[in-house]
C-alpha cells in the first residue's frame, strides 16, 4: 500500500489535523536531544482516545507497519525514534486525569498526562498528596517515565517509578484492549495483584509489546516540611559506608550524590544530599541534627548549602533542564545504570577516566533507591549538537560507559540501541529465549517499536 | 517610568550560531504551573513541530541544510503569535530572551527566500502604498484634521503617536487619548505618522523598515518634541525596542499612555470624581506590553485606583497570561484561529465574573472584541484610557 493510502486510512481514524507525513513534522520526530543519529519516520499520529489507538493498531498490524508510541520524547536515548520507519504515535492528546482516589491513594490517568500537569493538579486540588516525579522537565509524561523505570524524590523510600504502577490499560498489537492489575477484575485500580503480574512485561520494554493508554499510579502523603542535608565526602571508597549509615536512620526521603568539577569548591569531592521531611519544623530540625552526626561519623563534611542551590534542589522539577545546558550546545545524554552499591566507587573512578579521555568534565550523579537495594548512577555527557565530532565523541563515551556498567555488574537504564545489544550479549540465554518467545507471541508481526530489544 | 529594553542579539549572524542550544525540553509550552499549555500554537496544532522548541529545531535544520524552505515549513515559522510565553518559561539564561527574535529572524529569512505567506505580504503592500502607509489599507490620515479639531500646535514637547490600529480601527480609543492628553495640559501635537512597522517586523518583512523609522523620527523631530507617547502596546514595543536596532535616537523618549496616567496618579494630580458603572473588571495583559516590555503593575495600579472598581484577576496573568492571538501576523495570516485564541481568553475572563475587560492595546481590544461578537460572550472590552474617559476627573 502506498503512503497516500496509508495517510488516508489514518486520517479516517483521527481526522486530518492529527496525522502528518509532512516533511517538517517527520524531521522533528526523527530525532531527540540525545546523541542518537536521526532515523526516518513515515507518519506522526496523535490519537485522542483508546478507541482511536485500537483502530490505528489494528490497521498497522494488518498492513505490518511499525508503531512507535511516544510520550514526552525525553528519554534522550532515541527510544522513540523509529528504527525501521513507521508511525510515531504521540500520546500527548490523551491527557485526561480520570480519577484521584484519596483513600487508596492512586491517580488514574491517560497516557499523555505530563508530570507537570499531574503535579500541578494535585498541588491545586489534593495538596495532601504527591505523585512520583522524575528529575526530567515537566513535559515528560507520567506513562513514559514509569514505563522506563524512572526514579525521583520518592524512590529512596518507595522504589523506582515502575514499581509504583498499580494497573495498566494496554492496546496489544492484535487490537485487544487489555487491563492489568486489580482493574482487570475490579472497579478499583488500587493494586498490581495478587494475580499473575504481567505489568512488568510493559516496563522497560520500550513499547515493544503494546501501547499503554491508561495507568494507575501510586500517590503518597506529602510532608509539610522538606529540607536538604548537604555534605561533601572526600574519599570515593567511603560512599557505600556513608549511604548505609544514612539509610539505617530511616529518615531519608531521597538521597542524591555526585561528582562534578564545577563550581570549583566541589572539585575533588563527592557531594551528598539527603532530603528529609517532617510534619512539624521541630521534627525537621531533629532529623537534620541526626543526619549531621551521621555525616560526620562517615567522614563527610556537613555544609549549609548556598541558598540559591538549596532552593534549586528543593524545587526539583524546575532544575531539570539546567544540567543539559552545561555545554550550551543543545545536546545531552547520559548512561544511567542500576548498580550494586558496592561497585559504585569503582564506577565513579572509571567513569571519570572515560570522561577525561573524551575531554568532557566528569559529571556523575547517583540516586539511592529502596534503601540501598539499588543505586542508579548517571554518567552525563553534554555536547554541542551542531558539532558532528562532539556528537560522535559523546556516542563513544556513552558506549564505553555502558560497557563499564555491565562489567561492574550493573544494568544500563533506558538504554539506546547499541547498549541494548550489549545487555543482550550478557543476558542469560534462557532469559533471552523467553523474551523472544513472549515478543513473538504478543507481536508476531513485529510492529511494536521494532529494532528495540531485538534478540538476534 | 516603565518597560525595560530587552537585550538583543545580532540578528544578521549571531542567532544562527546559538539557535541549536535549544534542548527541546518543552518548558516553553506550559503555563507557569505546568498544568496547561500556554503556547497558543502548540495548543492548537499539538505536533512538537509547533512548540517553540520544535520551531528552534526546525530553524536549526534550515540553517544546517538538513531541511529546505518550502511553504509548509514557512507555515511552521509563521503560525506563532510571538506572544513570548516561551521566553517566560525557557530555563536557559542568555538564550530565552531571544526566542521571539529567533522566530522573527527566521521569518526574515523566509521572506528573503521567497516563502513569506501571501496574506502577510499584504501588510507590506499596504504599508508601502503611498496612499496608505498603514497595514489596514485605509487612506493615510495626515492627522491635520485632528490637529485642528483639538487645537494642537505644530511645535510641541510631546508627540502623540496614535498608531494605525487606533487611528483606523479603534478611533474611540484615539479620541479618548486625545481628550486625556488635552486635559492633562501636556504640550503635545500629532504628526503625519506612517506605520511604526510592528506588523512587518513581526512578520520578517523588514526591507522598508529603516526608511519608515527614519521618516517617523524626522516628523517627530520636526515638532521639536523629545517625548513620544502612544496608546498602542505594539507601537510602544516597536519604538522602544525595535527602532533602536535600526537607528540611534537617544534624544527621544518613548512612553505608553498608562505610564503618564500612572505618574499623574502618583503625583496626586489625577483625581477621579465619579465611579465606574461596571463594578467587576478584569485586565488582559497585552504581550507587547507585558512579556515583551515587562509592564505588569502599572495598568493594575491604575485600574485599582478607579473608584467603584472591583478588580478581578484572571487565573493566567502577567507573565503567565494567555495571548489574545492577534500578534505576530496571526490576525491577518490565520484569522479564524486568531479569534479562537481570543475566545479562550474571554472564557477565562468569564470565570472572574467581570463584565468589563480592560487592556492597554488596541490590537488586543480589536481581537477580543471580534471574539466577543462572534461567540456572543457579552463583555464590554475597553482600553484603560477609554475607561478613564467614561469618568469625571480632574488633572491638576
Amino acid at each position: 500500500m502506498n503512503k497516500e493510502n496509508i495517510l488516508e486510512q489514518l486520517q479516517n481514524i483521527v481526522g486530518k489535523d492529527f496525522v502528518s507525513n509532512r516533511e517538517e513534522d517527520l524531521y522533528i520526530y526523527s530525532q531527540d536531544p540525545g546523541a542518537s543519529l536521526s532515523r526516518p519516520v513515515d507518519f506522526v499520529i496523535l490519537p485522542k482516545n483508546t478507541e482511536e489507538v485500537q483502530k490505528i493498531v489494528v490497521y498497522a498490524n494488518k498492513e505490518k507497519i511499525p508503531i512507535i508510541p511516544m510520550g514526552g520524547g525525553l528519554t534522550l536515548s532515541g527510544l522513540v525514534i523509529p528504527v525501521k520507519g513507521g508511525i510515531v504515535m504521540d500520546m500527548k492528546r490523551m491527557n485526561e486525569i480520570i480519577e484521584i482516589n484519596e483513600t487508596s491513594r492512586y491517580a488514574l490517568i491517560e497516557a499523555g498526562v505530563t508530570t507537570g500537569q499531574l503535579l500541578s493538579y494535585l498541588n491545586k486540588n489534593y495538596s495532601q498528596l504527591q505523585p512520583p516525579i522524575p528529575d526530567s522537565p515537566p513535559s515528560a509524561t507520567i506513562a513514559g517515565n514509569v514505563l522506563i523505570h524512572g526514579s525521583g524524590y520518592l524512590s529512596q523510600k518507595h522504589g523506582d517509578h515502575g514499581s509504583m504502577i498499580n494497573g495498566l490499560e494496554v492496546v496489544l498489537p492484535n487490537g485487544d484492549i487489555s487491563k492489568f492489575g486489580s482493574c482487570a477484575l475490579s472497579d478499583y485500580w488500587f493494586s498490581r495483584g495478587p494475580i499473575p503480574d504481567f505489568i512488568g512485561l510493559f516496563t522497560s520494554s520500550f513499547g515493544t509489546l503494546g501501547i499503554i493508554t491508561k495507568l494507575s499510579l501510586k500517590l503518597y502523603p506529602k510532608p509539610k516540611f522538606r529540607d536538604v542535608v548537604f555534605g561533601l565526602l572526600k574519599e570515593i571508597d567511603d560512599i557505600p559506608k556513608l549511604l548505609l549509615e544514612i539509610t539505617s536512620t530511616g529518615l531519608a526521603e531521597d538521597i542524591l550524590l555526585g561528582m562534578q568539577d564545577k563550581p570549583d569548591w566541589m572539585k575533588g569531592y563527592i557531594f551528598v544530599m539527603t532530603y528529609i521531611t517532617g510534619d512539624i519544623e521541630e521534627e525537621l530540625s531533629q532529623n537534620m541534627k541526626i543526619l549531621k552526626k551521621v555525616y560526620r561519623k562517615a567522614n563527610t563534611r556537613f555544609m549549609k548549602p548556598p541558598d540559591r542551590m538549596r532552593e534549586l534542589y528543593l524545587e526539583k522539577p524546575i532544575f531539570a533542564a539546567g544540567l543539559a545546558d552545561i555545554r550550551k550546545g543543545g545536546g545531552f545524554e547520559y548512561v544511567g545504570a542500576f548498580m550494586p552499591l558496592e561497585r559504585v566507587p569503582e564506577a565513579y573512578m572509571k567513569a571519570a577516566e572515560i570522561s577525561r579521555k573524551y575531554n568532557v568534565p566528569p559529571t556523575i550523579g547517583s540516586r539511592l533507591m529502596s534503601g540501598t537495594h539499588t543505586i542508579i548512577v548517571f554518567f552525563s555527557y553534554a555536547f554541542n549538537r551542531a558539532d558532528p565530532k562532539d556528537l560522535e565523541n559523546a556516542r563513544n563515551a556513552l558506549h564505553e560507559t555502558n560497557e563499564l556498567a555491565l562489567k561492574l555488574g550493573g544494568i544500563p537504564w533506558k538504554v539506546e540501541l547499541d547498549g541494548q545489544q550489549l545487555v543482550l550479549e550478557k543476558m542469560d540465554p534462557n532469559y533471552k529465549k523467553l523474551l523472544r518467545s513472549i515478543k513473538n507471541l504478543i507481536d508476531p508481526n513485529n510492529i511494536m517499536n521494532p529494532g528495540n530489544w531485538e534478540v538476534k | 517610568m516603565g518597560g525595560e529594553i530587552i537585550i538583543s542579539v545580532n540578528l544578521e549572524q549571531d542567532w544562527k550560531d546559538i539557535v541549536h542550544r535549544c534542548f527541546r525540553c518543552g518548558y516553553c509550552k506550559f503555563t507557569a504551573d505546568f498544568f496547561d499549555f500556554n503556547c497558543p500554537s502548540y495548543k492548537k496544532y499539538r505536533f512538537e513541530t509547533f512548540s517553540t522548541g520544535g520551531r528552534m529545531w526546525t530553524i536549526y535544520g534550515l540553517i544546517s541544510g538538513e531541511i529546505l524552505w518550502n511553504d509548509q515549513i514557512a507555515n511552521v515559522i509563521y503560525a506563532c503569535s510571538t506572544c513570548g510565553n516561551c521566553m517566560e518559561n525557557c530555563r536557559f539564561d542568555k538564550f530565552k530572551d531571544f526566542l521571539v527574535d529567533f522566530i522573527e529572524a527566521a521569518r526574515k529569512e523566509a521572506n528573503l527566500q521567497g516563502f513569506c505567506p501571501e496574506k502577510q505580504k499584504a501588510l507590506v503592500e499596504r504599508i508601502e502604498d503611498t496612499t496608505m502607509y498603514n497595514p489596514y489599507g485605509d487612506n493615510n490620515s495626515d492627522n491635520e484634521a485632528l490637529k485642528k479639531e483639538y487645537g494642537l500646535p505644530d511645535k510641541a514637547s510631546w508627540v502623540y503617536f496614535i498608531g494605525c490600529t487606533s487611528n483606523y480601527r479603534q478611533k474611540e480609543l484615539r479620541d479618548a487619548t486625545l481628550r486625556f492628553l488635552k486635559k492633562s495640559n501636556i504640550n503635545f501635537t500629532l504628526v503625519d505618522e506612517h506605520c511604526c512597522c510592528s506588523p512587518i517586523i513581526r512578520t520578517g518583512q523588514t526591507e522598508c523598515v529603516n526608511d519608515f523609522i527614519k521618516y517617523n523620527l524626522m516628523k517627530i523631530r520636526e515638532t521639536g518634541a523629545s517625548k513620544v507617547i502612544t496608546s498602542c502596546a505594539g507601537c510602544y514595543r516597536t519604538m522602544k525596542s525595535d527602532w533602536r536596532k535600526y537607528d540611534d535616537f537617544s534624544d527621544i523618549e518613548i512612553f505608553h499612555t498608562i505610564e503618564l496616567i500612572d505618574d499623574l496618579l502618583k503625583e496626586g494630580k489625577l483625581k477621579f470624581k465619579s465611579e465606574l458603572e461596571q463594578k467587576k473588571i478584569t485586565y488582559h495583559d497585552p504581550c507587547h506590553l507585558g512579556r515583551h516590555m515587562g509592564i505588569y503593575e502599572i495598568p493594575r495600579n491604575i485600574l485599582k485606583s478607579i473608584p467603584g472598581i472591583e478588580f478581578k484577576e484572571m487565573e493566567r496573568n502577567r507573565g503567565n497570561a494567555w495571548c489574545c492571538g492577534a500578534g505576530g501576523g496571526v490576525k491577518i495570516g490565520y484569522p479564524e484561529w486568531s479569534v479562537e485564541i481570543s475566545k479562550e481568553r474571554l472564557e477565562e475572563a468569564k470565570k472572574t465574573e467581570a463584565s468589563l475587560i480592560a487592556s492597554a492595546c488596541p490590537f488586543c481590544a480589536t481581537n477580543l472584541n471580534d471574539a466577543n461578537k462572534e461567540f456572543d460572550m457579552g463583555f464590554e472590552i475597553l482600553d484603560i484610557i477609554e475607561i478613564i474617559d467614561k469618568l469625571d476627573y480632574d488633572i491638576l
